[in-house]
């Protein structure tokens, strides 16, 4: 028999804040899906170690530590990307939370506030920008890491959110802007979940009845599978009990 | 809801080992219970039409059964590969087991490599909460590999080995289901012509079902973790559900699985057009909106769709309706007889 619908084709990804939390959790499930991955985390050992692990199933694991807010770093992640040969989904999963705790908006330092706009939305702008023509040229998936936040107006939570609530609006408006480029374009919130940033969110909090983040597994596996096309323009929960493929 | 209250005595001996035709009976010959307000009816199914009315809408799901169970060969050995859900892209979910008697676990670590007829299975990460289900990446054509040497799944309590056509249905149209969706196995064209004779609508879904093995280990029901399934609601079944609703006729499931596909098309008003994943897990605490009855067969004990029998026609009346049919030698499973619960 042969193999007329073979899947050795490889793929590749690019993760950012892959050192711990969801962006591990993403890249590991990609890594163990035989995916090339380009990561970055502002911590080097921490995410030299991720990449030593990940390099053991099989593929390509390039890791540059660095900020994506810097021009610079997102340059040397696209040429990483480049050097692999395609780009076929680009996971913006990098976020600032703000100060912890997390101050009320009359109160909020500008300085801080423009950090967290420019990681968790100018960022994300901005590797869309120079990765477009690899994305283009794989017809590739962007997936942009929402938050709960984004619609809650909870106390404590404006600058986080607005920038979320934001990427949301970006993610809809590329989704749009793409699509001639067959380039899909996604928005998810992964829910709640135990890690360093939720910890930060409530500082001194039992956060333990939260899921790891390998509980948004299920969603990744089906999302991944999916046409980004068919998706294109949608927001999903990734703890959700159903997936809805746009009408 | 406490895992106990899913459990119920029942001798092995009412496990429907084998097809009815494997037993002399047609399709439509099978036993059909009928529980409502009133009590319980004892008939056969090709009986069916005379418990519905003029205008009632059953729903069937179009779901066709696909020959899911691979032998394989890994590093600890051989061992039985059943594909319960296509993820896209040669990911899958699966779930080894060391046979049909035997479920798993089998000693596995992400990134194991096996290989089933001529497709290479690499093992990727077991399902959250659900260990015995795996994310496995198929590098070949896995429907080739079935269409060629794939057997369907079936479990111990089956006596040998059927062809897949025993477990397509009479509506059986679009590829997918890891195992067959049962309820709609007595249906026959003499029943379909007689409900149409009596005016009763029909309408499909889309449910691919994935594997059964997996039942409920939380103590508490309602934290019982499902896998999502693929499912597609039509515009043509969506409209013709919320007439049905809408001009006070009943809707009627056949089969569990059309009960899960039409709540997740549910948007708190009526059912609208939908495709995607769903691992909706209805359950007393969370009521049944587009159902008024269900035809299904008969569940195991502490099978997680016991609390979905519950939620459409209330514990009290399936818990006596399962003695009944303990006491009446109802047969169990899908090749067993049939069960209409009706609000």
């Amino acid at each position: 028999m042969t193999n007329r619908n073979s899947y050795a084709m490889r793929n590749a990804a690019l993760v950012t804040g892959a050192s711990r939390g969801l962006g591990k959790v993403i890249a590991t499930f990609l890594a163990r899906q035989s995916y090339d991955l380009v990561l970055t985390a502002r911590g080097a050992a921490e995410l030299k170690e991720v990449a030593g692990e990940l390099e053991s199933y099989g593929g390509r694991v390039l890791a540059l530590p660095g900020d994506v807010t810097e021009a610079r770093h997102r340059r040397q992640l696209v040429e990483a990307a480049e050097s692999l040969g395609r780009l076929d989904l680009l996971v913006n999963n990098a976020s600032a939370l703000g100060p912890s705790p997390m101050p009320a908006l009359a109160d909020y330092p500008l300085d801080e506030l423009r950090r967290v706009i420019e990681v968790n939305l100018v960022a994300p702008v901005g590797l869309v920008q120079l990765a477009l023509p690899l994305l283009c040229a794989s017809r590739g998936l962007v997936v942009n890491i929402s938050s709960d936040a984004a619609a809650g107006g909870y106390e404590g939570w404006g600058g986080y959110g607005a920038t979320k609530s934001a990427l949301d609006l970006v993610s809809r408006t590329l989704a749009n802007e793409l699509r001639g480029d067959r380039v899909g374009v996604v928005s998810v919130d992964p829910g709640d979940m135990r890690t360093q940033m939720h910890q930060d969110a409530f500082p001194g909090e039992d956060i333990s009845d939260r899921p790891l983040p390998e509980v948004t597994l299920p969603f990744w596996g089906w999302l991944l599978g999916q046409d980004p096309l068919a998706v294109s323009g949608a927001r999903f929960q990734a703890q959700a009990d159903r997936w809805e493929v746009p009408a | 809801m406490k895992r106990e209250e899913l459990f119920f005595e029942r001798p092995d001996s009412l496990q429907a080992t084998a097809p009815p035709e494997a037993r002399g009976l047609a399709r439509d010959e099978v036993r059909l219970m009928v529980s409502t307000a009133a009590g319980h009816e004892h008939t056969l199914f090709r009986d069916l039409p005379r418990f519905l009315d003029p205008g009632d809408l059953l729903v069937v799901n179009r779901s066709a059964t696909l020959a899911a169970s691979l032998r394989a060969k890994g590093p600890a050995g051989a061992f039985l590969l059943n594909l319960a859900t296509d993820l896209g892209r040669g990911l899958w979910l699966a779930e080894p087991r060391w046979s049909e008697s035997r479920p798993g676990p089998l000693p596995l670590a992400p990134g194991a490599v096996a290989q089933a007829i001529d497709v290479r299975v690499h093992f990727v990460t077991p399902y959250p909460g659900l260990p015995r289900l795996w994310f496995v990446r198929l590098d070949g054509d896995a429907r080739a590999a079935m269409a060629c040497c794939g057997r369907p799944i079936r479990y111990a309590y089956l006596d040998r080995n059927y062809a897949l056509a025993a477990y397509q249905t009479l509506f059986a149209a679009v590829p997918g289901s890891a195992e067959m969706p049962s309820a709609g196995r007595p249906f026959t064209p003499r029943v379909v012509d007689a409900l149409r004779g009596r005016g009763v609508e029909l309408a499909g879904v889309v449910l691919h079902t994935g594997v059964s093995s997996l039942e409920v280990e939380a103590d508490v029901v309602e934290e019982h973790v499902l896998s999502p399934e693929p499912f597609c609601v039509p515009a043509g079944t969506a409209r013709a559900v919320n007439a049905a609703r809408e001009a006070g006729r009943r809707v009627v499931a056949v089969g569990t699985t059309v009960v899960r596909a039409l709540e997740s098309a549910w948007d708190g008003e009526r059912v609208r057009p939908s495709e995607g994943m769903t691992r909706i897990y209805v359950h007393p605490g969370r009521p049944v909106h587009t159902v008024d009855g269900l035809l299904t067969g008969f569940h195991d004990p502490l099978a997680s769709h016991l609390a979905m029998l519950y939620a459409v026609a209330g514990a009290g009346r399936v818990r006596s309706a399962y003695a009944e049919a303990v006491r009446e030698g109802y047969l169990w499973h899908e090749f067993g007889d049939s069960h209409l619960l009706l609000r």
